[in-house]
C-alpha cells in the first residue's frame, strides 16, 4: 500500500501546477512560457493539450474548480483566462495594467475574482466585465513596497492577504463593489472598502515573504519568510513566530485549524502543530525511504562510469537524497478534503516530479513506527 | 552599452530605499553617540568578567543589545572588537553554542560572519571554529538569518 504517488512529469523544474475539480487533470508549466494539461490514465499522465500563448516563464497557474477556467500568469506581465471550448483551451486577455512580471495568481472562493501579484508592487485585483467581454482589474497598491511573491484569498471572497520581497505580509481589502455582496464583519475588521489595510505584518528576520495562507476559518495568517522563519499571525496584531534551524519554506498549507504544512528548500514537507495555544515543528512527514545498498558498489561504479560518464565513489545512489524530492519544493496545493480537514496534498518543485501524499496514511503509519 | 549594466530604478523615483528596508525589519535607528557610550560601558562589564574567568556570562554581555542602526558604525566596529576579543579567549564548544536562546544564537553568528568579513583584523581560524560549533547547534537556518536580516552588527 503506497501512501504517496510520484510523477515525474518534466526533467527540468515545475514552475506551478494545479489540479481540476475531480482530480483527473493537472495542468503545470515546464519551466518555460507553456502551460502542459496532463490527463490522468492508470498510473500515469498523458499529454492532451499544450497552452502557448504566453511569451515568458510561466509564473503561476490556478484552475477554477467550479467554472473549469484555468488562470495562468507570467513574467511576459500578462495573464490569460482559459476557457474549454468544443476541446479546446481558449484564451481571454486580462487588462492587467501592469510594468512587470506577473508573479503569482489565485480564484478568489467563489471564482467570480482572481488576484494577479506582480513585480509593479501593485496587486491586480480582477473581475469580469460583462459589457466589454473582457476581464478588468483593480490595482491594490498601499502598502506595497517591493515584488508580491504571494497571494491567499480569505474564505469570505473579499480579504486577501500577501505577501512580498518587503518583508511583509499584508490582509487587505479586495471587495469590489458591484461584484461582491457585502461581507459580515469578519475578525480582522468590521467595514472593509477596497485596498483597506487590515493588518500588516514582519517576523523582524528582513527576510522577503515567501508564503502566505488564512487558516481554514480565515482567522489566523500564517507566512513564511526567507529568515528560515514561519509565524502565525492573528487579528489585532499579534504574531507567533517559529525560527528554525533548517533552510526556509517556500510554500504553507492548513490542513486544519491546529496543523499547517510548510515545505521549501529542505526538499521534505513538514508539519507544525499547534498544542495549548503554543506553535511548533512537529515532524517531516516525508519519512524518508532507506537506501538501497547495491550488492557490488564496486560493480555499480565502473557500470556507472560505462554508461553515465559518473565517476561518484559510491555509485549513482550518493548523488541522491533520502527525501522523495530531489530538489526545492516551490509549491503545496490542497488535493483532497474539506478546506477544515484536508487529507491529501500534492506538491511540485524544482526537480520535475509531482507527488501527491496521503496525509493520513502517512500519520498512520507515523504512528506505528512510534509503537 | 550592455544592457545588462544599464540601471533600470534610475527613472523610477518610487524605489525603495536600504533605510526603508532596515524600518521594514523591525531595525530602530538610534543615536550614533549614545550607542558609542553604550558600547564603552559595555565593554567595561566584559572585561570584569574576563578577568574573573566568566567567559560564557562575558559572550552574552558582548552579544547583548547590538548597536543597530544606519549610522553607528564607530559603535559597531567597537562592539565588533569585544566579541572578538571574548570568542579569542573562550573555547569554542557545542555546549556552550547550545546554553545560548535562538537569538543569541543568531547575533553571535553575525559576529562571527562580521569578523570572517575582515581576514586582516581577525583571526579567521578561531572564527571557523566557532562558525562549526555553532552551526551544529543553531543549524543552517542560523546563517540564513544572518544572510537575510537588515540589521546588520
Amino acid at each position: 500500500m503506497s501512501s504517496t504517488e510520484v510523477y515525474q512529469l518534466n526533467f527540468g523544474p515545475i514552475t506551478a501546477h494545479a489540479f481540476n475539480k475531480d482530480r483527473t487533470q493537472v495542468a503545470i508549466c515546464p519551466n518555460n512560457n507553456e502551460v502542459q494539461i496532463y490527463t490522468k490514465a492508470g498510473k500515469s499522465w498523458n499529454l492532451i493539450h499544450t497552452l502557448a500563448e504566453h511569451d515568458k516563464l510561466v509564473t503561476s497557474i490556478d484552475w477554477a474548480p467550479e467554472s473549469n477556467r484555468l488562470v495562468t500568469s507570467s513574467q511576459d506581465r500578462n495573464t490569460y483566462v482559459w476557457n474549454l471550448e468544443s476541446d479546446e483551451w481558449k484564451p481571454t486577455l486580462v487588462l492587467l495594467r501592469i510594468n512587470r512580471a506577473a508573479t503569482f495568481v489565485r480564484w478568489s472562493p467563489n471564482e467570480d475574482k482572481f488576484a494577479v501579484a506582480s513585480g509593479a508592487r501593485v496587486i491586480a485585483i480582477c473581475y469580469f466585465d460583462e459589457e466589454h467581454n473582457w476581464w478588468t482589474s483593480k490595482h491594490l497598491k498601499k502598502p506595497i513596497r517591493s515584488t508580491v511573491l504571494s497571494l491567499d484569498w480569505h474564505p469570505n471572497n473579499s480579504l486577501l492577504a500577501s505577501g512580498s520581497a518587503d518583508f511583509k505580509a499584508c490582509v487587505i481589502s479586495a471587495f469590489i463593489k458591484g461584484v461582491d455582496k457585502r461581507p459580515p464583519p469578519t475578525a480582522w475588521g468590521e467595514k472593509f472598502p477596497f485596498n483597506t489595510v487590515l493588518g500588516e505584518f514582519s517576523n523582524g528576520g528582513g527576510g522577503w515573504i515567501h508564503s502566505v495562507a488564512f487558516s481554514p476559518s480565515g482567522e489566523a495568517l500564517a507566512f513564511s519568510g526567507h529568515d528560515s522563519e514561519v509565524s502565525i499571525a492573528y487579528p489585532g496584531g499579534a504574531v507567533k513566530s517559529i525560527r528554525l534551524t533548517g533552510l526556509p519554506y517556500l510554500s504553507l498549507l492548513w490542513t486544519s485549524e491546529k496543523k499547517i504544512i510548510a515545505a521549501g528548500y529542505d526538499c521534505a514537507p513538514v508539519l507544525f502543530e499547534e498544542t495549548n495555544e503554543e506553535w511548533k515543528l512537529s515532524r517531516i512527514i516525508d519519512v524518508g525511504k532507506k537506501k538501497v545498498v547495491g550488492e557490488s558498489t564496486a560493480f555499480n561504479r565502473f557500470r556507472d562510469w560505462d554508461t553515465k560518464g559518473i565517476s561518484s565513489r559510491g555509485g549513482s545512489e550518493d548523488s541522491e537524497l533520502n527525501t522523495i524530492h530531489q530538489n526545492t519544493i516551490t509549491s503545496i496545493r490542497h488535493y483532497a478534503g474539506t478546506r477544515e480537514n484536508v487529507t491529501h496534498i500534492s506538491t511540485s518543485g524544482l526537480d520535475g516530479k509531482l507527488v501527491v501524499w496521503d496525509l493520513e496514511n502517512l500519520e498512520n503509519q507515523f504512528r506505528n513506527l512510534k509503537v | 552599452m550592455s544592457f545588462r549594466s544599464i540601471d533600470v530604478d534610475a527613472l523610477d523615483e518610487d524605489i525603495l530605499h536600504q533605510d526603508e528596508l532596515f524600518v521594514f525589519s523591525n531595525g530602530i535607528e538610534i543615536d550614533p553617540e549614545t550607542a558609542l557610550n553604550d558600547v564603552k560601558t559595555k565593554e567595561v562589564d566584559v572585561r570584569n568578567f574576563l578577568t574573573r574567568g566568566e567567559t560564557t556570562t562575558a559572550l552574552i554581555k558582548a552579544i547583548e543589545n547590538p548597536p543597530y542602526g544606519l549610522h553607528t558604525s564607530e559603535a559597531k566596529d567597537r562592539n565588533t572588537q569585544i566579541v572578538m576579543d571574548v570568542l579569542n579567549s573562550t573555547k569554542a564548544t557545542v555546549d556552550l553554542t547550545k546554553s545560548l536562546s535562538t537569538e543569541q544564537q543568531d547575533i553571535l553568528m553575525k559576529y562571527i560572519y562580521r569578523g570572517m568579513a575582515s581576514p586582516d583584523l581577525y583571526n579567521s581560524a578561531v572564527l571557523l571554529n566557532w562558525h562549526e560549533k555553532l552551526t551544529e547547534a543553531a543549524g543552517v537556518g542560523c546563517i540564513v538569518r544572518v544572510i537575510t536580516d537588515r540589521k546588520t552588527v
